[in-house]
């Protein structure tokens, strides 16, 4: 073996974060493969008739994997390039829009998962739950059309102003699980998983009975913001990729987040707040500050994300909108746990579930299987990376470097 | 976070302060009632009471009249109880009672709500209000929450936080639909259902105490995936066998002599057999915690399980037991819920496990208030999803904001009052 090798070998073994993520994404897409093979009728039918003649068990794992093979090799084709397509655009020269599509869906639905995402880890940083990052979104997906679509401005200042506005809504979302946990003691976890249902009848509510709504419309369906307001794709509409200047906002909330993070003086008393609360207590940091500052931003940050999917890609917003398997709030509690609450981590986090959630899609187009088995992959991965130690068991990894996801929230806190 | 919260608490704790204003606030709300909604309604108008149940299929109670009441008065007269209510809390300085005052509020303040929608000659399409419906329907609604609650007393009591109940109902639902479609029986599948609850309880049981991960991200992924499993299923599997999913449900099991009581019987005595089982199960659970040598070793391993472990209680089993047992409970609320909503559809459950979980809170931890916080947030659900069909100048939307938004008060005007298990959602190891 030469050492640069040993040296690979060694990291896999020593089981750092990287190596338990890639494995727990191993153990994510072997537990969807056993959820297709125990509820795909056509490998069942294989099966069931596996013993009845010698060739037949060999029929039925050729179905099996066939089936499976189908299914991921969907996702990956779906989500990041069909390579046959992609040599032909190479080839030819033509037909790049349908080879970079793939790439364009993932890139598009990861902007809003990267913002959401972080907004999630800001708070798992300090020690507390924001499971409200769904509502947060959609307060600011609501409030972003409203001042899109029922303001008039040149679009220099429209547009940060619609997203302002999203920033606000998401704002408001979050002042209310913050400043109820500082001033009442209200655990965070019920507040902001109940206002997530109240954020989504208050959209319909806006949807149904205001001026946000389509004139002329019974159905809850809001007016479409005007041109002025949309993030532009980046290559232009002519180019048929999604792909939109949501880029540029996702890369400055990362930014943005290393800074808060690492460098300003808020961002420490977060860590410190997260780590260790007695000790941020003893040194002198307001607990109660810190805690609504940081439900402050994260609901900022999620409002960002609602607002920046709706103004990237649909341009209006219905019943919809983040409900059930959309809800990119619920996908970024994953998210932030998988990326470890970091920035970085989580940039790559929202890439690879954005890339599962386009390429189910794709895979649902292909094969029939519903893309929700994205859902429980990704679940799995984060199962798995929460519990490092039975990833360690199950790939007999020598050392256990890698520390538990920690996030200081026993019990409910009163 | 425990400690940090516990130190906001005691500077925000100013029991006094917080009791006058929870105080003032139900005498407001209660000054509304007779100023804002009662006096001057104007030409005299009547609202009706009946009691007559919707569903007879077993036989009708014994008849009870009509009740015509003068809308204007009546409403004075609540306004006047929730008045009192808050002078209550005011006077005797209630610490602790205050915010069973502000859920009785909640009560007579949407029965209020229901007289002056439904007042004659007035904008109201339904001319009545069906007392003997609204008890039935909150009834239903609160035994779901009821499952729901004891499942989070089995695992909190023992230190486990279960934030997975809205995973378990759904798989409970899931499961519990699919065996009853394809066999007709509802035995089948309950059992059905505390096996697909067991099985997830044992989910966050291993995770949690095996490899010792944090409970409530543990429990809030699992939640994740079994929605999107659920939801997998229902396109998957559901959609092209309809057949696994006809919507029955269970017919009632009406109890001779008792149902013939008016109101009390068609709410208590003609209801399915969930209903007897989820009040078994609470008088089970009440005197299993609290009277049995069992409970008492529950209670040491979720109070304080190092000392447990010095006497020879076995921590993890004792928490394994108690977690598997809780999730087998919330999935026999999932099947319940099957067998009085019928059928499945991925976002049925809509959020109810967590206000089970929230119930639980609210009931300190315990059988007999879980059962009383459960029928506070059954009846103002019931009230809330109903008064649609009247014709009160309130959107539909707003009015299903109403449970969640109940349950946020609680939980704020609750915390300093109510002292959970002190390992509740620690993990334990031995070294």
């Amino acid at each position: 073996m030469t050492s640069r090798t040993r040296g690979l070998w060694d990291r896999y073994r020593s089981a750092s974060p990287v190596t338990i993520a890639l494995l727990a994404l191993v153990l994510g897409l072997v537990v969807g493969a056993v959820i297709i093979v125990a509820t795909t009728p056509a490998i069942l039918n294989a099966w069931r008739g596996a013993f009845h003649s010698w060739g037949a068990p060999g029929h039925a794992l050729k179905v099996t994997f066939d089936n499976v093979g189908a299914a991921y090799r969907s996702i990956v084709t779906g989500s990041i390039v069909d390579p046959p397509q992609f040599w032909h655009s190479v080839t030819t020269g033509r037909g790049w829009t349908a080879s970079l599509t793939p790439l364009s869906e993932t890139l598009t639905y990861a902007i809003p998962l990267v913002i959401a995402s972080i907004a999630v880890g800001i708070t798992f940083q300090t020690g507390l739950f924001n499971i409200g990052a769904n509502g947060q979104a959609i307060l600011g997906g609501v409030t972003g059309v409203a001042v899109a679509t029922l303001v008039h401005l040149p679009t220099v200042i429209h547009l940060p102003l619609t997203l302002l506005a999203g920033i606000a809504g998401g704002v408001v979302g979050g002042a209310i699980p913050g400043l109820l946990k500082a001033y009442t003691g209200a655990h965070e976890v019920i507040v902001t998983l109940m206002f997530n249902y109240v954020a989504s009848y208050f959209m319909l509510f806006c949807l149904l009975s205001t001026p946000l709504q389509l004139p002329n419309q019974t159905n809850a369906i809001s007016r479409t913001m005007p041109g002025g307001t949309q993030l532009a794709p980046l290559f232009g509409t002519a180019s048929g990729l999604r792909v939109n200047y949501g880029i540029v906002v996702a890369l400055a909330v990362t930014v943005f987040a290393l800074w808060l993070l690492d460098r300003s003086s808020i961002g420490f008393e977060f860590r410190v707040t997260g780590a260790n609360p007695h000790a941020a207590r003893a040194s002198g940091i307001n607990a109660r500050r810190t805690l609504v500052t940081s439900f402050l931003i994260s609901g900022g940050l999620a409002g960002l994300a609602g607002v920046t999917w709706v103004a990237g890609t649909t341009h209006y917003i219905d019943q919809n909108f983040l409900q059930g398997s959309a809800g990119i709030g619920f996908t970024a509690i994953t998210v932030s746990l998988l990326g470890r609450n970091r920035p970085i981590g989580i940039v790559w986090g929202s890439l690879l579930f954005a890339a599962l959630e386009v390429g189910g899609s794709n895979m649902q187009a292909n094969t029939g299987i519903p893309y929700d088995l994205a859902t429980v992959i990704q679940s799995a991965i984060v199962i798995f990376v929460a519990t490092p130690v039975l990833v360690k068991e199950i790939f007999r990894l020598r050392a256990l470097r890698a520390e538990s996801v920690k996030v200081a929230t026993a019990g409910w806190g009163s | 976070m425990t400690a940090l919260a516990a130190d906001a608490v005691a500077k925000v704790r100013q029991p006094l302060g917080r009791t006058q204003a929870i105080g003032w606030f139900v005498i407001v709300v209660g000054l509304f009632t007779v100023f804002g909604m009662g006096v001057g309604t104007g030409s005299a108008p009547r609202s009706t009471l009946t009691f007559t149940p919707i569903d007879v299929s077993h036989g009708a109670p014994w008849h009870l009249g009509n009740l015509t009441l003068p809308t204007e008065w009546t409403l004075v007269l609540l306004g006047a109880v929730i008045v009192g209510l808050g002078a209550e809390v005011l006077v005797r300085r209630l610490v602790k009672g205050a915010m069973v005052r502000v859920g009785l509020m909640a009560i007579v303040f949407l029965l209020a709500v229901l007289v002056w929608a439904s007042r004659q000659p007035g904008p109201s399409q339904v001319p009545f209000i069906n007392l003997t419906a609204i008890l039935v329907g909150s009834a239903a609604i609160t035994m779901i929450l009821i499952y729901g609650s004891l499942s989070g007393i089995l695992c909190e009591r023992a230190g486990v936080v279960n934030i997975a109940i809205e995973g378990q109902f759904l798989g409970g639902y899931l499961v519990g639909e699919m065996i009853d479609s394809a066999t007709n029986n509802w035995l089948l599948a309950t059992v059905g259902g505390v096996v697909i609850g067991a099985l997830m309880g044992w989910l966050l049981a291993f995770l949690a105490i095996r490899y010792l991960s944090d409970q409530i991200i543990v429990g809030v992924v699992i939640v994740t995936m079994f929605t999107g499993l659920a939801s997998y299923f229902n396109s998957w599997v559901l959609t092209p066998y309809p057949n696994l999913n006809n919507g029955n449900i269970a017919s009632n099991l009406a109890i001779p002599g008792l149902m013939k009581i008016p109101i009390i019987g068609p709410t208590f005595f003609d209801e399915t057999g969930y209903f007897y089982l989820m009040m078994g199960l609470v008088g089970l659970v009440s005197f299993g915690l609290f009277r049995t040598r069992w409970g008492l070793r529950v209670r040491a391993v979720g109070e304080h399980p190092q000392a447990a472990a010095s006497v020879g209680i076995s921590v993890e089993r004792t928490r394994y037991i108690n977690v598997i047992l809780g999730g087998a409970v919330a999935g026999v609320g999932g099947v319940a819920f099957a067998a009085i909503q019928g059928q499945f559809t991925p976002s049925i459950t809509s959020g109810f496990g967590y206000i089970a979980l929230a119930a639980m809170i609210f009931g300190r931890w315990r059988p007999s208030g879980a059962v009383a916080a459960c029928t506070l947030f059954g009846v103002s659900a019931y009230l809330a999803y109903n008064l649609q069909s009247y014709q009160v100048p309130i959107s539909t939307e707003i009015l299903l904001m109403f449970p969640y938004l109940i349950t946020i008060a609680v939980s704020a005007g609750l915390v300093g009052r109510v002292r959970p298990p002190a390992a509740d959602g620690i993990p334990y190891s031995r070294e």
